[in-house]
């Protein structure tokens, strides 16, 4: 009994992800981020725009996920609400917590693995490459993936500790490894994500004006 | 009649109904859910979804909000305190009783 009552409760949290909305403002934000290393790289810390770029990435960081929350919401109030109903969540701030606490833990032993070996393996490798492709993978896999049961966010896991991994052989500047690092997962997202709406819309036309008398 | 089956006497048959016990269970991952989305999880009719909804509205176990979003009415659902408190009653008693019959 409990054990359905869980399937249910599952399929309700999965019920955000299943438009691929989210993904695919992601995506878009990821892609920002890729452009922002690359411009830094290319600019420069000392010229004047590289130092402002440099010193925007904080704001850069909180307004495109404020602008990301809101596209993504009125996204769904246009194509999914209608379709398949309106969902609000609960804030869960155990859960929320039990999240900080595994990214603060992997970012904490990627530093401290990275101190210890950075010596021994940055002569063949782009440290800081491989360590965010890691970091991103097991985000991806162990939050998104483990917490929504869905498959496609393993899959963009394992795609980010490999690409992670081959960009940091590469030799590529960091700004520009980061660059190509980013609009790569952002474009995967886009592509996973387009795919998921483009399935979802063609499973759930809009329904008739007399069937969206919403009770 | 055994302890065991006396258990079951005392579950609330409000939530013990199959399709309440869904409705609930929805409610209670979510702040609010709105009727399309409770009637395409539970797969219930609009008029049993109604039903339904009305007789845990009674018990104070949900709560219901009716607005419109444009020209269309909108129907918002949102589990009380007294039905979060209900549901979990309800699952530790079925685990209770299901321990005890293992």
């Amino acid at each position: 009994m409990n054990n359905n009552l869980s399937d249910v409760e599952q399929r309700v949290k999965r019920y955000w992800y299943t438009d691929g909305i989210g993904e695919l403002i992601g995506g878009g934000i990821f892609i920002l981020l890729g452009i922002y290393f690359a411009a830094q790289q290319y600019l420069g810390e000392n010229s004047l725009v590289g130092g402002l770029l440099q010193a925007g990435l904080v704001i850069l960081l909180i307004g495109g996920m404020a602008i990301g929350r809101w596209l993504i919401k009125a996204l769904k109030s246009r194509l999914t609400y209608p379709r398949t109903g309106y969902v609000e969540y609960r804030v869960d701030r155990e859960s929320t917590n039990k999240r900080r606490i595994v990214v603060a833990v992997v970012a904490a032993l990627v530093a401290a693995f990275s101190m210890v070996f950075a010596q021994r393996i940055a002569s063949f490798l782009n440290l800081t490459l491989a360590l965010t492709g890691i970091l991103v993978g097991v985000i991806l896999s162990f939050l998104q993936g483990r917490g929504s049961g869905l498959e496609r966010f393993y899959v963009m896991g394992a795609i980010s500790i490999v690409l992670g991994i081959v960009l940091s052989l590469s030799r590529l500047p960091d700004g520009y490894g980061l660059g190509l690092f980013y609009s790569l997962m952002g474009f995967s997202f886009i592509v996973s994500g387009g795919l998921t709406l483009r399935r979802y819309l063609q499973e759930n036309p809009l329904p008739a004006e007399a069937e969206r008398q919403n009770g | 009649m055994g302890n065991d089956l006396r258990a079951l006497t005392e579950l609330d048959r409000l939530i013990h109904e199959p399709a309440r016990l869904l409705i609930v269970t929805i409610l209670s991952t979510v702040e609010s859910a709105d009727f399309l989305f409770l009637q395409r999880e539970t797969g219930l009719t609009k008029g049993n979804l109604s039903a339904h909804l009305s007789k845990l509205e009674e018990a104070g176990y949900v709560k219901i909000e009716k607005t419109f979003k444009g020209k269309l009415p909108l129907t918002v659902c949102k589990l009380a305190g007294a039905g979060r408190k209900a549901l979990t009653q309800y699952r530790q008693q079925m685990q209770d009783f299901m321990t005890r019959t293992q």
